[in-house]
């Protein structure tokens, strides 16, 4: 890996936060926008060890709880879950495959939402189920879609080599 | 945090996950007098430029949906101001047939014509009054500016209303001063005279002149004397069979017509309504 391709890589990331804070009001209803931030961490347990995965899953989560006080810690919780679990199954499947990396990114955002939903006791029943099957894989597939856009166009800049499924 | 091509699960990896699990559970159960001042520092230090970009995006977004909502009310001005001078119009039109009705005193029943959209609807128009109103068939049909026509067929609610421009439309008319005496018809429903009337019958020897007021004559009883029907601009192009034939500029057109009085029976001005009617060329 050259020395530039890991600016890049970090350059890319900066993007997708910028967009999260900046674009993502725009993209339609806040339940099923594409979550940025999420992506970026997502993008970076691409390339990242499990430990690093999960402590920047914590830092992301606690920065998102600091904007959400109400649920305090559950998002730390979600995202460092997410983090280690999709860096884990990055090494298991050992696969740079765009599909794999799909999956990764709706399943993280589906499981992240699961997660928050559970620990922070705010959502029960009817509201539970529906934001579980329905705006919780909308968002997953809306979260997958660019993260795959984005993989497609930056992917040489992330140093991620595609090989067949 | 290093970032690492090839990796796999080691057991350093393995605490920094307990730890970073061990920490949320910690952060989901710590008291909100240490959670509120945390939450506020982060929100001032790290997320600051962040949370100011997102609240300059919200506001670039509601200057949008103003602009957005300046602009329509804008084009509904500008709309309005379009239909401005149609209302004046028809207010003005409205004054005079108010004039009209004190003059006429009895005997009208005031209407308001449902005008469609379709080619032959100058030729015959519906108007809002009908039998249960007092109209009959063949009672005139008049504004302000004069004769449009007379009542054709009635129903309970409205009436149809055969306009002087209909071809099987004729009345009595003289000049003004009585001088000459004549029928007055529709010029024609094809050519550029199709708005035209014409004055037949004039005897060879009686020439009238051009912008010479036409009025109904009240030959046949069906329309009143007196009741202006049109200029006089100039001879017909058939001056045959020692008779005259001059075309008239029609006092009223139907098309510009929206509210009209139906006459119904004695009026004032015994039989002779001309002083009833405004001047020729001061009808809106």
């Amino acid at each position: 890996m050259r020395r530039t391709d890991k600016y890049r890589f970090w350059f890319v990331l900066a993007g997708l936060v910028l967009l999260h804070f900046s674009v993502r009001s725009r993209l339609g209803d806040d339940r099923i926008a594409p979550d940025f931030l999420l992506l970026a961490l997502l993008m970076y347990t691409i390339r990242a060890a499990p430990g690093p995965s999960a402590g920047a899953g914590f830092i992301v989560g606690i920065i998102r709880d600091a904007l959400t006080p109400a649920s305090f810690g559950a998002s730390a919780l979600a995202h460092t879950l997410v983090g280690y679990i999709s860096s884990w199954s990055k090494a298991v499947f050992f696969a740079e495959n765009l599909f794999v990396n799909g999956c990764i990114f709706f399943g993280g955002t589906w499981i992240r939402n699961l997660v928050v939903s559970l620990a922070s006791g705010e959502l029960k029943g009817q509201t539970l189920v529906w934001e579980l099957l329905v705006w919780s894989p909308l968002q997953s597939l809306m979260t997958a879609l660019v993260g795959v856009l984005v993989l497609i166009v930056l992917g040489r800049w992330l140093s991620v080599r595609f090989t067949d499924a | 945090m290093t970032i690492e091509a090839e990796r796999y699960g080691s057991r350093a990896d393995t605490l920094v996950f307990l730890g970073c699990l061990v920490l949320s559970v910690v952060a989901m159960t710590v008291p909100d007098s240490i959670r509120r001042p945390f939450s506020q520092a982060l929100r001032q230090t790290i997320l600051a430029p962040l949370l100011a970009l997102q609240e300059e995006t919200a506001t670039l977004k509601t200057s949008r949906a103003h602009v957005d909502e300046i602009t329509a009310q804008r084009d509904s001005a500008m709309l309005a101001a379009t239909f401005l001078p149609e209302l004046r119009s028809e207010n003005a039109r409205l004054r005079s047939l108010l004039g009209l009705g004190q003059r006429l005193a009895t005997g009208y029943i005031p209407a308001e014509v449902l005008h469609e959209s379709g080619p032959t609807d100058p030729l015959t128009f519906l108007v809002s009054a009908g039998r249960r109103d007092g109209v009959k068939t063949l009672d005139p049909v008049v504004s302000p500016g004069g004769l449009v026509g007379v009542v054709s067929a009635v129903d309970e609610q409205t009436s149809v209303v055969a306009t002087w421009a209909h071809p099987e439309f004729r009345a009595a008319a003289m000049a003004l001063d009585g001088s000459v005496y004549g029928i007055v018809a529709p010029h024609g429903t094809e050519g550029p005279g199709i708005w035209l009337l014409e004055l037949q019958g004039i005897p060879y020897r009686s020439v009238v002149p051009e912008s010479t007021l036409i009025v109904s004559s009240g030959l046949g009883g069906v329309i009143p004397r007196g009741i202006p029907i049109g200029t006089v601009i100039g001879p017909g192009a058939d001056n045959e069979h020692w008779e005259r034939t001059y075309l008239l500029r029609p006092a009223v057109h139907p098309a510009a017509v929206t509210h009209v009085m139906i006459l119904t029976g004695t009026t004032k001005g015994n039989g002779n309504l001309r002083d009833l009617f405004q001047d020729e060329g001061k009808s809106p």
